[in-house]
């Protein structure tokens, strides 16, 4: 009978196996809770509950948003609106103290009031965590800045800024004051509270005491699954009732298909080219100009997004309700042989152009790009490396790469990486001319004003700068039949999910 | 027909150890853990090559030098390697395995995680594969116009890629008979046993080629039994080839099955690390895939230790087991 042991061991080892998993309760109780189940972009292995460090996954920022208040909200223009921070205006001429009225019925889900305190508190963590989120909150001067009442804060920044209800949106999560180390979750003061949690589902009830309009479902789930076209199967067998975005050809696949809805966020797509104003033959605009005039936009845009999404004019943050109407650039063979020969560079311009395979389409892109540069009499190796070094070994190093823009606006890109000292100026754009109307901006309280000189700012970075913007992708989300209300705004817009519906 | 011999073919005397009997199983303990200890210099050698540390990678883009060694530090990853790996395996002789580098939670959480859902598919896929390769073993190894041909059949069908197999399962019963979801997300809170229709792809791929594979190599040494004397011996009295091949051939073929199950469950560990990320199966396969991604170290060691060790576990079963069944060394 001894044989039998091996096969008696591996059932056990199942047995046990599941019988392990056994202790978590079952799917919900009654038919009448609605559920919105959202697979997002997410490494189950990378999943945190710091919601102020490293966030790579989408599947945390939808946790975070629906778990947390922030102070404000970008609406579907890209305009701030008031989210726990009821109002915020400069205190002075030059705009550098602002004062930050805070609505006064949050409250954390443990029913402590959510104060000033708190607000300043998570602010200050955020920012010292720089390193891992990208600088956010860099403009403020936090240590100078206090909580003046209950929930009132005086915050200051460390130059004029007029744009600090945008500074202050959708990533500005608030804990309760003291959550210094962040490991497991803490209580937030959202539309929603943690039900409960593993590394790649969580599952979210509303919170009742949320101040705002009552959310579109009862429960949330929100799983975080890497491959796109796995989230896509998840919405067509019924498994989940949201695909966060999915590759253009898997949209496509589902167009017909009446149990899944595609839902487009325009704007949602930025793989612009970048080239290194600093390096030969970038230096040289005339380069540049035929660079961008080799391109067929349109060929692009199509091959790459499959029609979703439209080409561009070398604006980088075409989505800001200030951003210049230009139209696409069309391209024009003959004019950029006769720039490159001008320029001295007929037929040794030999280029390397790097771009990485975890976005879709990007691989393709660079492909393309390549081939119609050669037309041009450019030509262009293309080497596609892996995701995990590509921020560290070639952005901001190479002279010649495929960048992924998205989520943050024209200012804060800008402080980043257009100014001449920006931590990522990757493309080498240094212009003081440009600097100073970049802070006059930033120092103009009056709104239209300040959109004309912003918006100018974009179309000189678009007529001389390293950015080639030749197409803009759609966001592109699938639903389940019956699912409403999904955000399609620019930017972090689509983290509010908090109104979506389900039917039935 | 092969010349008549006295002993059948297999049995010249077995090398015996000089070692008492009672210390060999302390030998092969030790031997064990030596091969874990091997295994995980290599392991951690290897992720210290990749390039970028988890630091790095925690970094937003644009965090300077600075920052990023300040990070580092925060992490505790600034000593040399050496000292990295000699605490690393301190706290897990003390029973712990560390936290992430990328979440900061204890590893063992994040591993008792995913355990259930990964010892569900490679459990289920060896119940499956285990008498499905027996069958393809006998099928090749008494082939009558000799075994090339099967064999052949079977090392190919093994050879295909996982990630191919997959895919063309999921074509077929997914998207062409619409009979399993193409994905396999397990519902939060309930055991994945409970969810037999999201097992069934993963578990065919991984199943399948081992199934192929498993065959391709039993079937030599089925080839070997039926050539034996007592074989051709008990046909020759009439026995029904059913018996003939339950009592006769079977319990010959114990030991190398065993041994051929033990490295089948190493390559279901390999295979579940891309059935899983395939299907968005939640298991320590997709777990070890993406901490590599973030060179997540001591996630990575812990995974790769434990999956090391099920395999040492299962060859040293199948040692035991081959001892133990061995017909010509039966006692009772």
């Amino acid at each position: 009978m001894r044989r039998q042991a091996l096969f008696t061991g591996l059932s056990a080892m199942v047995l046990a196996a599941s019988g392990c998993a056994a202790s978590g309760d079952g799917p919900g109780d009654s038919e009448q809770t609605s559920t919105l189940r959202y697979a997002a972009v997410g490494a189950p292995a990378a999943t945190t509950n710091d919601p102020h460090g490293r966030v790579g996954n989408e599947s945390d920022y939808l946790r975070f948003a629906m778990l947390y208040d922030v102070l404000t909200v970008l609406d579907e223009n890209g305009v701030a609106q008031p989210r726990l921070a009821e109002s915020w205006e400069s205190e002075d001429e030059d705009l550098t103290h602002w004062h930050v009225s805070l609505r006064e019925d949050a409250v954390f889900s443990d029913g402590e009031p959510v104060t000033a305190d708190d607000v300043l508190f998570s602010l200050r963590r955020i920012q010292g965590k720089g390193a891992e989120n990208n600088g956010r909150l860099s403009v403020f001067d936090l240590e100078s800045s206090e909580a003046s009442g209950e929930h009132e804060l005086e915050l200051v920044t460390l130059l004029p800024y007029a744009e600090v209800g945008v500074a202050l949106s959708s990533l500005t999560f608030v804990v309760p004051e003291d959550s210094d180390d962040i490991v497991e979750p803490v209580v937030g003061s959202g539309p929603f509270v943690l039900d409960g949690a593993d590394d790649t589902t969580a599952t979210l009830t509303r919170n009742e005491e949320w101040w705002g309009p009552e959310p579109g479902v009862d429960r949330l789930e929100i799983t975080a699954m890497p491959d796109p076209s796995a989230r896509a199967s998840a919405v067509a067998s019924g498994q989940a009732d949201v695909a966060g975005s999915v590759a253009p050809a898997t949209a496509r696949q589902y167009a017909e298909d009446d149990a899944v809805e595609v839902v487009t966020r325009p704007g949602g797509v930025n793989y612009p080219l970048v080239m290194d104003l600093t390096v030969a033959p970038f230096d040289d605009p005339e380069v540049r100009e035929a660079v961008k005039l080799a391109l067929d936009r349109e060929a692009l845009v199509e091959t790459v997004f499959l029609g979703y999404g439209k080409p561009g004019a070398d604006i980088v943050s075409p989505s800001e309700p200030f951003a210049p109407e230009a139209d696409p650039v069309t391209r024009d063979l003959d004019r950029a042989r006769e720039l490159l020969e001008e320029a001295g560079h007929e037929d040794d311009v030999s280029l390397t152009l790097h771009a990485t395979n975890s976005y879709p389409g990007m691989e393709e892109a660079a492909v393309l790009v390549s081939e119609q540069l050669a037309e041009a009499g450019i030509e262009v190796r293309v080497e596609v490396g892996p995701p995990d070094t590509y921020w560290t070994e070639v952005w901001n190093v190479e002279s010649f790469y495929l960048n992924s823009l998205g989520g943050s606006g024209f200012v804060d890109f800008s402080r980043m990486a257009l100014v001449t000292d920006g931590p990522i100026n990757e493309t080498g754009w240094s212009d003081e001319e440009w600097d100073a109307d970049f802070d006059t901006a930033l120092a103009t309280a009056d709104e239209a004003e300040r959109h004309a000189v912003l918006g100018d700012l974009q179309q000189r970075i678009a007529d001389d700068g390293g950015y080639v913007v030749w197409g803009i992708g759609d966001g592109i989300d699938l639903t389940a039949a019956g699912v409403t209300g999904l955000p399609t705004g620019p930017g972090f817009h689509r983290l509010q999910i908090e109104q979506v519906e389900v039917a039935g | 027909m092969r010349p008549p011999q006295a002993a059948p073919s297999g049995a010249a005397p077995r090398r015996r150890s000089g070692v008492p009997p009672l210390r060999a199983p302390l030998w092969a303990l030790a031997r064990g853990v030596l091969l874990l200890c091997a295994v995980s210099v290599v392991v951690f050698a290897a992720t210290s090559l990749l390039p970028g540390d988890a630091a790095e990678l925690r970094a937003s883009p644009g965090a300077t030098e600075e920052q990023i060694r300040a990070l580092r530090e925060e992490l505790g990853q600034d000593a040399e390697p050496w000292r990295l790996y000699l605490s690393w395996v301190g706290g897990l002789l003390g029973g712990d395995p560390g936290t992430s580098l990328v979440n900061g939670r204890p590893v063992a959480d994040a591993v008792a995680q995913r355990l259930p859902a990964t010892a569900t598919l490679v459990g289920g896929s060896l119940l499956l594969a285990a008498p499905a390769m027996l069958l393809l073993g006998g099928w090749a190894g008494s082939a009558r116009r000799g075994r090339a041909v099967p064999t052949a059949l079977l090392t190919g069908g093994a050879a295909v890629p996982t990630v191919v197999v997959a895919a063309g399962l999921a074509a077929l019963l997914s998207g062409a008979l619409g009979w399993v979801p193409a994905v396999s997300l397990l519902p939060p809170g309930r055991p994945p046993i409970q969810s037999p229709e999201l097992l069934v792809l993963p578990v065919l791929s991984m199943a399948l080629p081992t199934a192929l594979f498993g065959g391709g190599l039993l079937a030599g040494a089925v080839a070997d039994v039926v050539g034996r004397p007592h074989v051709a011996d008990a046909r020759r009295r009439g026995r029904p080839p059913w018996a003939v091949a339950a009592v006769d051939v079977l319990p010959f073929l114990m030991a190398p099955f065993a041994r051929v199950l033990a490295v089948a469950a190493g390559g279901l560990i390999a295979a579940a690390t891309v059935v899983e990320t395939l299907f968005g199966y939640p298991g320590l396969g997709s777990l070890l895939v993406s901490s590599i991604a973030s060179r997540d170290v001591p996630v990575v060691q812990t995974v790769a230790l434990l999956a090391a060790a099920v395999v040492l576990a299962g060859l040293a079963l199948a040692d035991a087991v081959a001892g133990g069944t061995d017909p010509r060394r039966r006692t009772w």
